[in-house]
């Protein structure tokens, strides 16, 4: 036995006699294989490896790194264990294709799966996209029939482009039972995930939008002289509106309120207009708020959507952002802006969460709080063609998670196929999701299990902090009146679109709101024609649940 | 009087070539051309469907393309001997080209013409001229297109400097070589990193140092892509910063190959400062300035990393290039019929126009260096 190998077991306490012993031995020198210090002899009582993971590398320790993803990773690797023996798949390769957002994503799935391989013997190859390439590269992999890649990190609204072509493989009964797939929310489970019938998907990630705010903005004495945190988006853009010209009670610097991205992002930008927008269109029993299932017409031009619009373009003209809004894109409003202690309102995915108390680039962990997304104090009824004045609330379930998926590519060899779906499981795992919410990962919870409070509270989180961040999330996941993305293929050329179409009018180039939101319109039902308005509007009522 | 009699000199080869190898040379050179016009025209009709015969991946044809290539190649020496080895110097070449370009052109040619959505499940479909139709309505183009026109502009600008820090690093300055290696780092660095340093770290509102300048010099809310005028002109700062390093070198290798004679014929004859360059210096560098100036305008039709990675077109396409444009249209909205259009025809506009440009500049210097 190799001296650092024997100090490394000394770390973790394993006795001399326990070394000895042959069950002993073998999982210590798997744990060591990798040089990160081995496994402990009881790594894979649950509880003890959740309690584990979550002090790695500990709540306020600064930002987690590649050691820490790959302990992590390790520490996790129970239930492939159970499914894969040692060095079962020895000589399988396998291309994973996936993003590199923040230098995460990929990065950790690195770091998961480095112990995996280590273990399986498997090696994989890495295709790291950004978030901004990843629409392109996906479609033209598609359409030019050269899928490269054979596990695949992707947002279930391209489960239209993929599974309805029949390019990935349906998912064995095994994984479906590591994973624990019962666990996971209730608006992730199918037909999300699934086409056909027929599942497809390994969840890592639940995706809705929260509103993130700044408690030293409100309250009594405060600079908006509000005494709560607004509840709907005409209280937002009031709040807004009363900041400017203040200093932030924080920094020192000009006070701002609520960060709309103005930007584009590949398409992704749009998820924030239609948080504004749902409020106002996502009538409660009604799920369409896109497009009319009846004959794909675009709603984005109804008087609700056009009130989304008219209120960016509102506080554009009260010159109420900070100065190059035009010009921040949505990584620019969380990260740069709101996280570094610019703004004091933004709706984004739950990492904001997660990131405001881990993050090192974070100044706004002891002062931010979260909610569900602003409502709205009148809805448009799209049947009656009328307002209501009635509060409305729809949290935008923008984008509904990423997940692990795997292509037909290794479908005719079995020993590539179950090495595939093993690699996916091991970064689905129950325990696995509980680091990936509690950390920066760019992942939020989606799993029943991440709402245990105690753990999050063990591992050295505030109690009341958790509970209000991990309860905007669970709030939004169970809404009644929940947004959710239709699954249609080219949605994000539509998203895309309306980008540049925004982009104009937020500049000024188009005389309202009602003119910029029928350039888009008018753009939707080109491509709507152009890919085809009758498979667009078999789908689109099929993910809606529509007969 | 035969080759063999006549060029000795250059013929080493002095057998004559036999029917049979002559028969097997042609006979080698008709079957694999025949191999790749039936592979073409089999893929082809199973393609469009009219045959169930047919290869799974256009490889096959690309592969009797290849053997066929060397085949010609073979064959020119096979059937020709020693004159036939001549036709290998070039044959090669000209076969790459058209592999690599006639091809690929005309391949966009096809693609150009055609509705093809990549989320379409019907893929590409033959559209005629809609895509052309479609071009000439369409506002984001027709604005970039625009845009260009400013960009292009400005060329005139970054000459003149250019010319100006030319003139100083050719004279004799202190620490001259340190300042010419100075004056050219920027071009140096990828036109990505310029886009992070200056646009998005140095230009920052809030901590960049060149905001905390503005602010310090009473500039209250400095924005530098605020709106559309700003943003443009920034982006064209950026753009220049980097390039008239790249025309200060060429017009610096210009002014040293001057004749001093000429010069100092000048000076002798009692020239000013002033008539020197105006008379002399400026005339005599006008081949290499329009060269500069052509191969510039050349860079700049191609404008589109800095505003991508900045910008992203915006404000509402206040910085939009064309292809920036292109690369929207074909990337986001994989869109790739259309996006290959608009493609074809910036490139006949750039062919056509440049050609242009370089008649008239023709002209100019013949009309300007005809009075020395």
């Amino acid at each position: 036995m190799k001296v650092e190998i024997y100090d490394a077991l000394m770390r973790r306490q394993a006795s001399r006699r326990d070394i000895l012993r042959g069950t002993a031995s073998a999982a210590a020198l798997m744990g060591v294989s990798t040089a990160l210090g081995g496994l402990p002899t009881a790594a894979f009582a649950a509880d003890d490896v959740r309690a584990q993971i979550l002090k790695i590398p500990g709540v306020g320790k600064g930002s987690p790194t590649d050691a820490d993803w790959q302990k992590v990773g390790e520490l996790c690797l129970g239930p492939t264990m159970a499914n894969v023996k040692k060095g079962e798949f020895a000589g399988v390769e396998l291309t994973f294709m996936g993003l590199n957002n923040q230098n995460l994503h990929n990065f950790l799935f690195r770091g998961f799966l480095k112990p995996w391989e280590a273990y399986t013997g498997a090696k994989i190859n890495w295709i790291d996209l950004a978030q901004a390439d990843y629409n392109a590269r996906l479609q033209q992999s598609i359409a030019t029939g050269t899928v490269d890649f054979d596990i695949l990190e992707m947002g279930a609204p391209f489960e239209g482009d993929t599974a309805g072509r029949g390019l990935l493989d349906e998912m064995p009964a095994w994984v479906d039972k590591q994973i624990e797939s019962d666990d996971l929310v209730a608006y992730l489970k199918p037909p999300v995930g699934t086409w056909g019938g027929k599942k497809y998907r390994v969840t890592i990630d639940g995706d809705c939008h929260t509103f993130a705010y700044r408690k030293d903005y409100f309250g009594e004495g405060s600079v908006t002289g509000m005494a709560k945190p607004p509840k709907t988006w005409q209280e937002v853009n009031a709040a807004t509106k009363a900041v400017m010209g203040k200093k932030d009670p924080l920094t020192g610097q000009p006070a701002y309120g609520y960060l709309d991205p103005l930007k584009g992002w590949g398409g992704f930008g749009f998820y924030f207009l239609e948080n504004r927008a749902t409020a106002y269109v996502k009538y409660p029993g009604d799920p369409a708020w896109l497009f009319d299932p009846d004959n794909m017409k675009p709603l984005v031009n109804n008087p609700g959507w056009v009130q989304a619009i008219q209120d960016v373009m509102d506080l554009i003209a009260a010159k109420a952002y900070p100065a190059d809004q035009i010009n921040a894109d949505p990584g620019t409003t969380a990260f740069s802006q709101f996280l570094a202690g610019t703004g004091s309102m933004l709706t984004w995915w739950g990492d904001v969460g997660s990131s405001a108390r881990t993050s090192d680039t974070s100044v706004v962990g002891d002062v931010v709080a979260f909610g569900i997304n602003p409502g709205s104090s009148k809805v448009y009824n799209r049947k009656t063609g009328k307002w209501e004045e009635k509060y409305n609330e729809a949290p935008n379930m923008a984008y509904l998670g990423w997940g692990v998926y795997v292509t037909k590519r290794v479908s005719s060899d079995e020993k590539k196929r179950k090495a595939a779906w093993s690699a996916a499981a091991h970064l689905g795992g129950k325990d696995i999701s509980l680091w990936t919410s509690a950390y920066p990962s760019g992942f939020q919870p989606y799993r029943q299990s991440n709402f245990n409070y105690d753990e999050w509270q063990k591992a050295g989180y505030d109690r009341a902090y958790v509970e209000n961040y991990l309860g905007s999330n669970a709030d939004s996941y169970n809404h009644k009146n929940a947004a959710i993305e239709p699954r249609i293929p080219g949605i994000f050329q539509y998203y895309s679109v309306a980008e540049d179409e925004l982009a104009k009018g937020y500049a000024g180039k188009y005389k309202s709101a009602q003119e910029t939101a029928d350039a888009i319109a008018a753009a939707w039902e080109k491509i709507t024609d152009q890919i085809g308005r009758d498979s667009q509007l078999k789908l689109y009522r099929a993910s809606l649940g529509l007969s | 009087m035969s080759t063999l009699q006549g060029d000795l000199l250059h013929t080493v080869e002095t057998g004559s070539i036999s029917a049979g190898r002559r028969f097997w040379g042609h006979a080698a050179l008709w079957l694999s051309a025949a191999w790749l016009v039936a592979s073409f025209v089999l893929q082809a009709s199973h393609d469009l469907g009219w045959t169930e015969i047919g290869f799974q991946t256009w490889r096959p044809v690309l592969y009797a393309y290849f053997i066929w290539a060397v085949f010609l190649c073979v064959t020119r020496v096979v059937i020709y001997g020693e004159s036939g080895k001549k036709a290998l110097f070039v044959l090669p070449a000209a076969l790459f080209v058209v592999s690599m370009v006639v091809f690929p052109l005309l391949f966009a040619l096809w693609v150009g013409f055609s509705d093809w959505n990549l989320a379409s499940p019907t893929g590409r479909q033959f559209n005629g001229i809609d895509n052309l139709r479609h071009m000439l309505t369409d506002p984001f183009y027709l604005n970039a297109l625009i845009n260009m026109v400013f960009y292009t502009l400005a060329i005139v600008v970054e000459y003149a400097i250019a010319f100006g820090l030319a003139l100083l690093l050719n004279q004799e300055i202190v620490a001259r070589k340190f300042w010419r290696v100075t004056f050219l780092l920027p071009l140096m660095l990828s036109p990505v990193a310029v886009s992070w340093m200056v646009g998005k770290s140095m230009l920052e509102t809030r901590f960049g140092p060149v905001a905390r300048l503005a602010r310090w010099l009473g500039w209250e809310n400095p924005s530098f892509f605020g709106d559309p005028l700003t943003a443009k002109i920034t982006i064209m700062l950026m753009d220049a910063w980097t390039f008239i390093p790249f025309m200060m070198i060429m017009l610096l290798a210009g002014l040293q190959s001057l004749s001093r004679e000429v010069l100092e014929a000048a000076e002798v004859d009692g020239a000013t400062k002033w008539q020197r360059f105006w008379e002399v210096i400026f005339p005599l560098m006008l081949p290499v300035s329009v060269t500069a100036v052509m191969i510039r305008i050349i860079f700049k039709l191609k404008l589109a990393d800095i505003i991508i990675t900045v910008t992203a077109g915006g404000p509402g396409g206040a910085t939009d290039s064309v292809t920036s444009f292109i690369y929207r249209e074909y990337r986001d909205r994989s869109n790739v019929g259309y996006g290959t259009l608009l493609a074809l025809v910036y490139l006949v506009i750039i062919v056509v126009g440049m050609t242009g440009l370089m008649n008239l500049a023709d002209r100019i210097v013949k009309r300007m260096t005809g009075r020395l």
